[in-house]
């Protein structure tokens, strides 16, 4: 579960700086159409990827159960996240990118 | 789509939410401490030691047991313990007096390593709770009926939530704190928004595990008057085999749980039922656990007491049962391992604070006109009252009953009666309070005793048990541990919840006139 639940909040976060108000916010610039583009499609290929995490690692029925819990918690803890640390927010996202590699190998 | 069927349906949003929002928080708030039904009665009967024993040992140990002090009877039942239910709990039927009578049951909880009879506090533990957000303490058929209403009038609240909301997606990441009322809207649209396929579910199959109640047309129909026949088609009972009247000694049962764990491709037996124990004709009838996400009704196999052999095993359930299963499954959480059952928790935590968050911004913009006279009119007084019981009252009473178990004696007569009439009465004070207080004083008030109840609950467990929390980690008994953190933890957030709530109202109070009993503006900084 935990390989599913950094991708879905590093997904939810290059979704959330795909709009030009909140990467406005958290980097203080407005993002360059080519630049939304690229973060939207990492954003939703990252939810894609953690779906097949969470299934490859716990079957279909356990797998998506645990993949809609780990998506509504980290986009809920990245929504009251944002307002209050937003440097955190982005510095997990990071961290959750660099982490996953790992979870995946520890999974495998 | 029109701006006018929006609006109709914001309109329906907002009095349907408020109608039935106070006993949808209080339902939702119970059903989430659900979750933790075991837990909770663990911590509750503390006496019954949590073992990790295996299951066989802990079957030997039933069945000796059994053998020695109820040899006689027509009917055994073992629950088998788990890593949640810590007790071993056996119970016999005494073979009837007169044929055609019930006999009489014995129930006794064993000690799961020593097979030794351990009595818990008398209480009902985390089955309150897991009753109450169905049942509402109500007589039968009504609390049922309430309760099925209020999901339906959840469903419909979600459903026009989601036309009245404009910017789901605009707004997806959106939280601004510190605005006020805009505050509670982007907390109540988040919460709702990104939790919305939890409540979506919980909402939906709770109307589908109640269906045969509500909808029982399409079983009318089918089996006229005789609905007793549909259910014994729909759930095979396992047949009682008449005894023979010949004693024959009955065979290991141990040796059984292997052989149902092959049929069940890896799955774990929950309980035993053994009918004619001690006799030529006698039976083993062992029930699967719920560790599945599609929940199995009934599912079980049958063997022959005596020689071991396997008798018969249901088989699987049709598509249409495995949706209902699924449903049921998937509300229940029964599967689902320490992670995921957080997860469930936190998620239901997540549908009562929209809820919480509905009420409060009903309440909050109507308040808005009525902040310069000062004067409240009747019915948002009633609003501001019913909100404060409802939600710091419940709060609060939910930490009564877990202290009640504490402090009242363990030889109280009716003790679990007297836990819940705690619950209920410290409830009923919080509407009293309530009505007494100016709001803003209640809610501040009743938050503050809240956090202090429930910092008291590890505090009272460690004074008046030998099961402190330190005991607790020392043994790795985590349940034990989890709840008295929880309970700390739940202490802290609603001392936050009053500070906050206390700062709210200082900055308005500046520009209240003086004098006035009913005072409004909860939470209001000016917009």
């Amino acid at each position: 579960m935990l390989l599913a639940l950094l991708l879905t909040y590093a997904g939810f976060t290059a979704l959330c700086l795909s709009m030009p108000r909140h990467h406005d916010e958290l980097l203080s610039r407005k993002p360059s159409t080519r630049r939304r583009q690229g973060l939207k499609l990492a954003g939703w290929f990252l939810l894609g990827l953690s779906l097949w995490a969470a299934v490859s690692a716990n079957g279909w029925s356990f797998g998506l159960v645990d993949w809609f819990a780990v998506l509504m918690l980290s986009a809920l803890a990245l929504v009251l996240l944002l307002p209050y640390r937003p440097r955190l927010a982005l510095a997990l996202a990071g961290v959750s990118l660099l982490a996953s590699p790992v979870a995946a190998w520890a999974q495998c | 789509m029109k701006e006018g069927f929006r609006q109709a349906m914001a309109w329906l949003h907002t009095w349907a939410g408020l109608l039935f929002g106070w006993l949808l928080f209080a339902i939702f708030l119970t059903g989430t401490l659900a979750y933790f039904k075991d837990e909770i009665s663990h911590w509750m009967q503390p006496e019954i030691p949590a073992r990790s024993v295996s299951a066989e040992t802990s079957l030997t140990l039933a069945q000796n047991y059994l053998q020695q002090h109820a040899a006689g009877a027509s009917r055994w039942l073992i629950d088998l313990p788990d890593a949640r239910d810590p007790g071993l709990t056996v119970r016999w039927q005494q073979a009837p007096a007169n044929p055609g009578e019930r006999g009489r049951f014995e129930a006794k909880t064993l000690d799961a390593q020593t097979g030794a009879e351990v009595q818990g506090r008398d209480s009902m533990g985390g089955e309150f709770f897991y009753r109450f957000h169905f049942q509402l303490q109500m007589p039968y058929p009504w609390g049922r009926w309430l309760s099925t209403i209020a999901a339906m009038v959840m469903f419909v609240a979600l459903i026009t939530g989601i036309i009245t909301h404009k910017k789901i997606f605009k707004d997806f990441f959106t939280f601004r704190p510190r605005k006020g009322q805009r505050s509670w809207l982007d907390g109540h649209n988040a919460v709702g928004v990104l939790v919305l396929p939890f409540h979506l579910m919980i909402t939906y199959s709770s109307l589908v595990i109640f269906m045969s109640m509500v909808m029982p047309a399409s079983i009318v129909a089918s089996y006229g008057s005789d609905v007793r026949k549909f259910y014994d088609e729909v759930f095979p009972a396992s047949k009682t085999p008449e005894r023979a009247d010949v004693a024959a000694p009955l065979a290991a049962m141990a040796p059984l749980l292997n052989k149902a764990s092959e049929q069940w491709s890896g799955g774990h037996t929950a309980r035993l039922s053994v009918s004619n124990p001690g006799d030529a004709n006698a039976t083993v009838v062992l029930s699967r656990a719920g560790d599945r996400v599609v929940h199995d009704f009934g599912r079980a196999v049958t063997f022959n007491g005596v020689s071991g052999q396997m008798l018969g095993s249901t088989p699987e359930q049709p598509l249409a049962m495995a949706v209902g299963g699924a449903f049921y499954g998937l509300h229940m959480g029964h599967f689902a391992g320490s992670v995921l059952r957080w997860l469930y928790f936190i998620c239901g935590l997540a549908g009562t604070a929209m809820i919480g968050t509905g009420l409060v911004i009903w309440l909050g913009k109507r308040q808005l006109k009525h902040a310069k006279s000062g004067v409240m009119p009747f019915e948002l007084r009633l609003v501001e009252v019913l909100n404060i019981a409802s939600m710091a009252g419940l709060v609060s009473a939910v930490a009564v009953f877990f202290l009640a178990n504490r402090l009242l004696p363990v030889a109280l007569a009716e003790r679990a009666d007297w836990e819940v009439n705690a619950f209920f009465m410290a409830w009923g004070l919080s509407v009293l309070h309530a009505m007494l207080r100016p709001g803003h004083k209640a809610w501040v008030e009743q938050l503050v005793f809240g956090a202090a109840l429930f910092v008291a609950v590890p505090l009272i467990n460690a004074l008046t048990t030998p099961w402190n929390l330190g005991v607790a980690l020392m043994q790795g008994d985590w349940a034990l541990a989890g709840f008295d953190l929880t309970c700390l933890a739940t202490g802290l957030f609603l001392a936050w919840a009053a500070w906050k709530m206390q700062r709210a109202g200082n900055t308005v109070s500046v520009k209240k006139p003086r004098r006035e009993t009913p005072r409004p503006i909860t939470l209001e900084q000016g917009v």
